[in-house]
């Protein structure tokens, strides 16, 4: 595959799994690197089993989630169990720049796959193992997912009512966050390889770079020795901060005011000018002490009003406002739209589909969706054959021998 | 050495950005805080150092400024603007975080100073992107988590959607921003030139729907939130469970991956005698689509989720953690901040750093290394800089400015 792209140069071996891993060699599969990514013929990725699923059909290729984790990168089945895959990988490892994974931290010993083994036959490759909570340590060894790292790190309880039990943050947060530290980490290493010539290892507790997005609050309890606490959807400095029901079925709105003007300009947009002399609400300390009337007044003034009404009405007062939108909104949303957000590819298996555009926009190498993710084993022949140069008989030998399932 | 040994980075940015050039920081760069003479707007946000409102005491600044030096820089004049292209001549980096055509009226735009700079990568964080018909809508961190979808899926079924309670959009923006400056540098050590990386963070937040974003696209049901879990059609799918002392979140789904860890938690459960042995051999891996299509039916459902509810509640967070640990349960103990801090595993890790307090205080905690790296690993070798702290290290002995001058610019209030 001959790329293009601000990381065309890259390759990389990407045995990571489910949804933290894959996300972050997916970053940089936009940019051109090229990614082999290697899926077990006999045990399914978590991730083709999660939703959304295309046509609600539960098949293995219709999972969004890994079609939007994966697309872009080469796939391939072996089976690492089997004695004959082992040349195979290492193959590839001679062809990497980068070899990622984030199984639990046994299994790439158990398969003779650890740093020091590929470090004998690539003395300068990049390994980066990514999982719940690193490589050593008393819970080296939890199997699970990011709704559990979420959970140990402290965001789920932080999320919700401060008259009830924590909501929790919605599904696997830690895996939206660890991601970008991944890709991060890689392009650093890489970096780092260029100038000295050393390749390294890389431990990546997904717990540890996700703390990261909760530093204030762990300095409100180190420095302040102030437990937070879960707080709604207010905010210590502002009000009105909230959410606000709208007419019609599940229809919210966020409205917020970070200054006076903002209030103001939302009294206007109300019909209630003089609510903004209301000493009550005049002034940022005064709303946010009343906050609870405040809410009841934007509260009821929003009800009879579309979301999107509202969100037009106030941004063209300068007060932040949108509506809480779900993914049919979002997808129509103009502004989504203008960015790329939602890309249409083929799809061997699904015909067309749609994944996430690359996020950041890069004025002279933009990246893009360069291909669907792979139906499993998809790559198999061109990665064998072109990447690694094997005869046709040598591959014949390799399915034979049960390498790909 | 450290990565980005001598690689210079500007970091202009405000509240919405001060993450990006902390990261490039930890991995060496020589990163300076450009800010309003009276300090960032960044240092008048909460909360503050002993409840102490003071540009020196913001807990936020203290949370991304690390590793970090500062100069003061008042870009409404056209002797800081001065400056600041003299600066940016020599930077490898620019992060800037203002409204999108701020820098543009001040003629600080990427093509303003790539002129100067061809080589320059300029780094531009904004809620809604530079351009477009909404990118000049007004922000604030639930207005983007409104926008980008994660917010709808998150809260009790009764009442609104909820955040999370930390700030969080600008963080997930501001990550994938040094995502974008560290893949434009790579392209730049190939071809000598940089680029302008545009970042919006309502994309950026979208991460966090897990993909369910797409739904309308794929033509499938859009899930609900619920408390502590989530609705996908009339299935209620609780993640956070009680324990005799608190919660839990715990995997308890179907299909062919997760079904098997929901098998092995019903077979130990009918061990612990929760259950029969009927319930125990439920087809846990078709279990979601026998619901869907009604041959469960959802009063069964509900009935296996109070037995599960037995078992959790009477345990303690530490048990259900063990059991996780040698059982290979999906649990995990709902921590708060507190209980984050003293954690065993990150002890061992030795995760938590020390950093001396800029007010003067006593050395404080903070997140250690975001990856462990083998040969470059990260070090916290700065406290985070006060305001200004550095103008005259920088513009007189690096920039060459004389004493006359320097003393100028601070009496014509541009430093």
């Amino acid at each position: 595959m001959n790329s293009d792209g601000p990381l065309a140069d890259v390759k990389i071996l990407d045995f990571a799994w489910v949804m933290a891993g894959p996300a972050g060699t997916r970053m940089l599969a936009d940019y051109g690197a090229q990614i082999v990514r290697v899926e077990s013929p006999h045990r399914i990725d978590t991730a083709r089993t999660l939703q959304p699923h295309q046509d609600s059909n539960f098949g293995a290729d219709s999972s969004g989630l890994f079609n939007n984790c994966n697309a872009g990168k080469l796939g391939v089945a072996i089976d690492l169990g089997n004695p004959c895959a082992r040349e195979v990988v290492l193959d590839l490892v001679r062809w990497a720049d980068v070899v990622t994974e984030s199984f639990s931290p046994r299994a790439m010993r158990k398969w003779g796959l650890d740093y020091d083994s590929l470090r004998r036959v690539r003395p300068d490759i990049i390994m980066l193992s990514t999982c719940l909570f690193g490589q050593t340590g008393p819970l080296r060894q939890i199997a699970g997912f990011g709704n559990m790292a979420a959970a140990i790190a402290g965001f789920s309880n932080l999320a919700g009512w401060p008259d009830r039990a924590a909501t929790g943050v919605f599904g696997a947060y830690t895996d939206y966050i660890a991601p970008r530290y991944t890709a991060i980490a890689i392009l650093a290493a890489l970096e780092h390889r260029r100038r000295t010539g050393e390749g390294q290892y890389i431990d990546q507790a997904q717990v540890e770079s996700a703390i990261h997005f909760l530093t204030p609050a762990i300095l409100e309890y180190s420095v302040n020795r102030h437990e937070p606490q879960r707080a709604g959807n207010t905010d210590r400095d502002m009000a009105p901060h909230g959410i606000y029901p709208a007419a019609g079925d599940d229809q919210w709105v966020a409205i917020v005011c970070r200054t006076d003007s903002q209030w103001r300009s939302l009294c206007d947009a109300m019909g209630a000018a003089a609510m903004a002399l209301d000493p009550r609400f005049a002034t940022m300390e005064t709303r946010v002490a009343n906050r609870a009337q405040l809410d009841d007044v934007i509260g009821t003034w929003t009800a009879t009003r579309g979301a999107t009404e509202i969100e037009q009405t106030l941004q063209a007062r300068g007060v932040p406002a949108y509506q809480v939108q779900n993914s049919a909104q979002a997808w129509r949303d103009p502004q989504f739209a203008h960015r790329g957000h939602f890309v249409e590819i083929e799809h061997q298996a699904l015909g067309r589909t749609t994944v996430e555009g690359p996020r950041a926009h890069l004025s002279r190498t933009p990246g893009r969706v360069r291909r669907a993710a792979p139906s499993l084993g998809r790559d198999n022949q061109y990665v064998m054959e072109k990447i690694l140069g094997y005869s046709q008989e040598r591959i014949s030998e390799l399915t034979i021998a049960g390498v790909f399932g | 050495m450290p990565i980005l040994e001598s690689r210079r980075v500007l970091d202009l940015s405000n509240e919405r950005g001060l993450l990006c050039g902390q990261i490039l920081a930890d991995l060496g760069a020589d990163v300076i805080a450009v800010e309003p003479p009276g300090g960032s707007s960044a240092r008048r946000i909460g909360p503050f150092a002993a409840d102490v409102r003071d540009p020196e005491r913001s807990l936020l600044w203290w949370s991304y400024s690390r590793n970090k030096r500062s100069i003061t820089l008042n870009l409404e004049r056209p002797e800081g603007r001065d400056l600041l292209r003299r600066l940016a001549a020599a930077a490898d980096f620019l992060i800037e975080s203002f409204e999108p055509g701020f820098m543009a009226g001040r003629r600080l735009a990427y093509d303003d100073l790539a002129a100067a700079n061809p080589s320059l990568v300029y780094v531009s964080i904004s809620g809604f992107g530079q351009t477009g018909p909404k990118a000049h809508y007004a922000d604030a961190d639930l207005i983007l988590l409104a926008a980008g979808g994660p917010l709808i899926l998150g809260g009790d079924d009764d009442r609104p959607p909820v955040r999370l309670s930390v700030p969080q959009a600008y963080l997930h923006a501001s990550a994938d921003a040094a995502v974008a400056a560290l893949v434009a540098h790579h392209e730049r050590v190939r071809s000598g030139r940089g680029q302008h990386a545009d970042i919006a963070a309502v994309q950026s937040v979208a991460i966090a729907t897990q993909s369910a974003i797409l739904a309308a696209p794929l033509r499938t049901t859009e899930l609900r939130r619920l408390a502590g879990g989530l609705k996908l059609g009339p299935l209620n799918l609780p993640v956070i469970w009680p324990a005799k002392d608190g919660f839990i979140s715990m995997t308890f789904l179907f299909g062919s991956a997760l079904g098997v860890f929901t098998r092995k938690l019903m077979h130990y459960l009918c061990e612990q005698g929760y259950c029969d042995e009927a319930t125990r051999d439920k087809d846990w891996i078709g279990y979601a689509e026998m619901l869907l299509s009604g041959r469960e039916p959802l009063s069964e459902f509900e009935r296996v989720k109070g037995i599960v509810c037995n078992f959790t509640r009477a345990h303690t967070k530490a048990e259900l953690l063990n059991l996780a640990l040698e059982r290979g349960f999906l649990m995990a103990p709902v921590a708060t901040i507190g209980e984050v801090t003293r954690s065993e595993q990150l002890a061992s890790r030795r995760y938590w750093r020390s950093i001396e307090d800029p007010a003067g205080g006593a050395e404080y905690i903070v997140p250690g290394p975001f990856v462990k790296f083998s040969a470059t690993p990260i070090e916290y070798w700065r406290r985070p800089p006060k305001v200004g702290e550095h103008n005259r290290e920088i513009y007189c002995g690096e920039l060459g400015l004389s004493d006359a001058e320097f003393s100028n610019l601070v009496r014509g209030g541009v430093i």
